[in-house]
Parts: C-alpha cells; sequence; structure tokens
C-alpha cells in the first residue's frame, strides 16, 4: 500500500492505494494552511481505510514545481514518515500529476501550474492511458505564459491544455488554435493520480532513499538572483 | 492538567528549524541529553549579510534527514525508545518553522506518540536549567538573540513575565549593522567580539541608551552614533570602534538585567541566546553579578545559541503541565513568550 501526500498548490491531498487502484483518498481546499491539515488527514484516511502504518509498502510525495512552502509541507512530512517506518519513497512531478487529468487524450497535453509572478510552471506530454506514467516531451520549465503560448502555437498541432497556468492567464491562450483547455475540472495535481501513477513506479523499483528526495523549485530564492545579477554587474 | 506520565525515563525528540540552524535531539527526563546535533547554515547565509528565509528553508530540507537520524545514531537508542516528538511552532521564520513541525507531526503520528508544539523563547529559558539544574526560582533570564533582546522574570515553569525587552533593534541585529558599516563581514557577534579583545574599550565614549531609564534597552541610537563617529572620524581603528561598541552595549545590558534581578528579588540570573556566547557579556555579568550578590549562570556557548536539547527539555515541562499539543498544530511566527502552541 502507498501513502500519497500532496500539497504543492493551494489544496491538501492524501490517498492510499497500489497499482490495483485507490483506495481511499481525502482532499482540502485548505487556503494553503497545508501544515494544519495535512497531519490529521493522514491520520483520518488511514484510519477510514482500516491501514496500518505496517501495511505502507512506500510514500510518494508531489515535489512540485509549486508553491514552496506548500511542498516543503508535504516533503517535509513524506520523507519523515518514509525515514520512521524505513521505507521507500517515490517523487513524483506536479506536473506530471496534472497531466494524468487528460489521462484519456490522445493529444498532446500541455500541463501547467499557475507559478505566480505572471510565470507559469509547464511541460508537454504524450497519455498512455490511466495508471501509466505519462511521456515527457518538453522537461518542465518556468517561463512566462507567452513563452508557453508561442511555443503551443509552434507546434501546429492538437492540444489538450490542462492546469491553473492556463486558467490564471486565459486571455493569453485564447487566441491559440487546435487548442482544447480542460478548465477547472483539471486545474490541479490529485492524490489519486499521485498514487496511481507511484503503484507503477514502485512496481518498477524505481524508488529512492528518503534523504534523496529534493523539492523541484525551478526558480532560485530571490536574494540569490539578486546577488548573482550584483556579482555580475560589478 | 495532563494525565500523561512523564518521567526521569520519559524520553523525547526534538527538532528545531526557527530560523538558521537544523538541530534534533534526544533528550531524556527532560535534562539528560543524549544527543545534540546541529547543522548551521552561517556559511550560507554570510554572503547576503543576513538569514534570507527562502534560503534557509531550502536549506532546512537538505539538513532535515541527516540530522534526524544523526540525532538518533548519537543517542544510541532505537526509535522505538522515543515517548514524544517536539518541534519549535514559533517564533521564527514561517517556511523555516514548517519544515520541522510538519516532520515532527509525521513523526508522532507514526510511532503513534504525542506531539508537542514548543515556544522557542520558552525553550531559550530551559537552556540555562539544561546545563545548571541547581538553579532555584525566580530567576531573570537576558535572553540577547538576533531576533530578541528580553529580560524576563522566571517564577516556575511556565511561569514567566517580560520586564524589559528592546524597542528597536535586537542586540544581535545592532551587532551585524555595525559589522556590516565596518564591512567586517556576517554575522557581527562573533567577529567584533573577536576584534574587540584587540581594541581599547575606553577610545570612544559611545552613549548607553536609556541606561537609567526602567528596564527596556534600545540599540538604534547607539548604531547611528557608531555610524556617525567612524564618518567623523574615517582614521579611527575599526578595533576600537569595536572594543567601545561592545562595551557600550554590553554595559547596558548588564546594567538592566542585575536592575530587574534586584527589584524582582531573584535567587539567580541567566543568559541565553546567541548573544549570550559573547566573551564580554559573560564576563561582565559574571563580575558585576557577584558584585550585586547574584548567581550568574552561565550556559554553555552550544546551549546559548539555537539547540534542539533546549526544545526538548521545554517539550518535557509543557507535556507534563498541560499534555500535548494537536495535530493540526502549525507554525506561529509571532509567538509570544507566555503563549502556548496548541
Ligand atoms: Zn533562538
Amino acid at each position: 500500500m502507498i501513502l500519497g501526500i500532496e500539497t504543492s498548490v493551494e489544496h491538501v491531498g492524501v490517498a492510499l492505494g497500489d497499482y490495483r487502484g485507490v483506495r481511499a483518498h481525502s482532499m482540502l481546499a485548505s487556503d494553503r494552511r497545508h501544515a494544519e491539515s495535512l497531519t490529521p488527514m493522514i491520520q483520518f484516511v488511514m484510519q477510514q481505510a482500516e491501514v496500518e502504518m505496517s501495511d505502507l509498502s512506500a510514500v510518494a510525495v508531489d515535489v512540485g514545481p509549486g508553491l514552496f512552502t506548500g511542498m516543503r509541507v508535504g516533503i517535509a512530512a513524506a520523507q519523515s514518515i518514509a525515514w520512521a517506518l524505513e521505507l521507500p519513497m517515490i517523487p513524483v512531478c506536479s506536473l506530471d500529476v496534472v497531466a494524468m487529468n487528460a489521462h484519456w487524450s490522445e493529444s498532446v497535453v500541455a500541463a501547467s501550474l499557475d507559478a505566480r509572478r505572471g510565470e507559469v510552471y509547464w511541460a508537454l506530454y504524450r497519455m498512455r492511458g490511466l495508471g501509466v506514467e505519462p511521456q515527457r516531451i518538453t522537461e518542465p520549465v518556468v517561463s512566462s505564459p507567452e513563452d508557453l503560448a508561442v511555443h503551443l502555437a509552434d507546434r501546429g498541432e492538437e492540444i489538450v491544455c490542462v492546469g491553473s497556468g492556463f486558467d490564471r492567464h486565459q486571455e493569453v491562450f485564447q487566441a491559440l488554435q487546435w487548442a482544447q483547455f480542460l478548465g477547472a475540472s483539471g486545474s490541479y495535481p490529485l492524490a489519486t493520480h499521485l498514487v496511481t501513477l507511484a503503484g507503477q513506479r514502485l512496481a518498477a523499483d524505481d524508488t529512492v532513499v528518503p534523504g534523496a528526495v529534493e523539492p523541484m523549485y525551478l526558480r532560485a530564492p530571490d536574494a540569490e538572483i539578486n546577488w548573482q545579477t550584483r556579482g555580475a554587474a560589478s | 492538567m495532563s494525565n500523561f506520565v512523564v518521567n526521569e525515563s520519559t524520553v523525547i525528540l526534538a527538532l528545531e528549524t526557527s530560523c538558521d540552524e537544523t538541530a534534533a535531539s534526544v533528550v531524556m527526563g527532560g535534562n539528560d541529553v543524549l544527543s545534540s546535533i546541529v547543522s548551521s547554515q552561517i556559511e550560507i547565509h554570510a554572503r547576503f549579510g543576513g538569514v534570507v528565509p527562502e534560503v534557509a528553508s531550502r536549506a532546512h530540507m537538505e539538513a532535515l534527514i541527516p540530522v534526524m537520524q544523526s540525532a538518533i545514531t548519537e543517542a544510541g537508542i532505537l526509535p522505538s525508545r522515543i515517548d514524544a516528538v517536539a518541534a519549535t511552532a514559533g517564533p521564527g521564520l514561517i517556511g523555516a518553522l514548517l519544515v520541522g513541525v510538519s516532520a515532527a507531526k509525521s513523526l508522532a503520528l507514526v510511532w503513534d506518540k504525542p506531539f508537542i508544539g514548543v515556544n522557542h523563547l520558552e525553550a531559550h529559558l530551559y537552556a540555562g536549567l539544561l546545563d545548571d539544574p541547581t538553579l532555584q526560582f525566580p530567576l531573570v533570564v537576558l535572553l540577547v538573540s538576533g531576533g530578541h533582546t528580553m529580560i524576563i522574570e522566571m517564577r516556575g515553569h511556565g511561569d514567566y513575565t517580560v520586564l524589559g525587552r528592546t524597542i528597536d533593534d535586537a542586540a544581535g541585529e545592532a551587532y551585524d549593522k555595525v559589522a556590516r558599516y565596518l564591512d567586517l563581514g556576517y554575522p557581527g557577534g562573533p567577529v567584533i567580539d573577536r576584534i574587540a579583545s584587540q581594541g581599547n574599550a575606553e577610545a570612544i565614549d559611545f552613549p548607553r541608551p536609556m541606561e537609567h531609564d526602567g528596564l527596556n534597552v534600545s540599540f538604534s541610537g547607539l548604531k547611528t552614533s557608531v555610524i556617525n563617529y567612524v564618518k567623523k572620524n574615517p582614521d579611527v581603528a575599526n578595533v576600537d570602534v569595536a572594543a567601545s561598541f561592545q562595551a557600550a552595549v554590553v554595559d547596558v545590558l548588564c546594567t538592566k538585567t542585575i536592575r530587574a534581578a534586584q527589584q524582582i528579588g531573584a535567587k539567580g540570573i541567566v543568559l541565553g541566546g546567541g548573544v549570550s556566547a559573547n566573551s564580554l557579556l559573560r564576563a561582565q555579568m559574571s563580575e558585576r553579578g557577584a558584585a550585586a550578590g547574584f548567581k550568574v549562570a552561565l550556559p554553555s556557548r552550544a546551549m546559548c545559541t539555537d539547540n534542539a536539547a533546549m526544545i526538548a527539555a521545554a517539550a518535557w515541562h509543557r507535556l507534563g503541565a498541560d499534555g500535548p499539543s494537536s495535530l493540526s498544530c502549525g507554525a506561529y511566527p509571532n509567538l509570544k513568550l507566555d503563549a502556548v502552541p496548541r
């Protein structure tokens, strides 16, 4: 049984499942109070599903990109649980998870999450069905929504667009031809999809030790950026 | 009252991630430190001239698992021996605090043990008691760090009154700003302390702000007069500026702390916080405190700076008095001294 923890956006999600499917899950649109909600939610989901700590075989966690503080709350929790139980971990990219909201798509899927400050995180995928890890066409990056729109237009093919990055910057993308927008139903990464993907990875023995799990920030801290700019200027 | 049985064999694992140290410690019975691991980020922040919150949060994530592992290994216990898990819940940097709180609550859940969210300021008071269990209440604690300057009356466990505090900069902040102005590097405390020993503390008569005025302190004016003096006298030796500045800071801190101890009839004076590692403060407080008839406790430098052993010690007392915190406990960046995280 895999415990999946999803805190990379405003929502907090917890799911339990394995290669046979999802056993239980819970989700809270939490107004970013990730730390307050997460531990009780894990406890609740496990109790409801009658899963003991000793029944767990791995811990999966969304490592971003996303809200830095949310990601860290989830990763610190997941790492601690896996460390204490001596379990393997499965770190999953938030964009992979959000792409799963369009798992049925035969066209290219563009997954994008709001990165704030007028930017979006995004990556492109080819889907291989529910429960199979989507194939990445491009690696996750952060850019302006305009850059993403240009990239999508240049592909000149039908694209299914999914995630909060598209919702947030609708005006930038509405002129795109051949684009289909999933809208609010696909805005966020779901813990259920996280666990489903993790099930495949665990079956393939594609796991890491807790200490090796790292957040995927894609953006340096402001102070670091300022410091480098200053260094380059002087 | 709590119905938790807390005794000499109760083992607590505590995490501390409120600022720029990632720390984990295993303490038995509230005062027997089995391990205390501290991973400092000072070098990471040095180039920025101060603690950068986002940089600190990232560094906590990297250090978390190794530091917890070292604390368990060094304590020589099995994790099954741990009776409770604690973490600093505030005050501090929100993103940094959340790393420790989230980790500690998760461990408590996995091991089915109580979780205790600890007030970092209260924990600093316990650092003194950890090093000297013979201390008797009431005590006056001078808590001086980069973020805090407080003179606290401690009448018993969990029973505090803030008698005085800084009305502007914390003492450590004043050190950092003066050091930055003199181009001495970061953090300011240790470097000023070091070079001050080569200078003349009477070279410049810097003001002792609010010296005769209650128990509050102020360092902003002192910092400004240091800067103005150096502007007017560009040839002055840094060592003399450092020595004279430090003499003024320490003079004010000692005067106010001893006055507070006299006012409440304290049985002792205890230092806490990063600035209490300062050699002049330690020397002057011992000498002047003893002359005034007070027992002065100087915790080891490792206990003065942020560590998780003091978090475990405070947690042991809180668990006994109030029981565990809720698993929905969050992080409280502006937590006051007498507030208990629930
Ligand atoms: Zn501190």
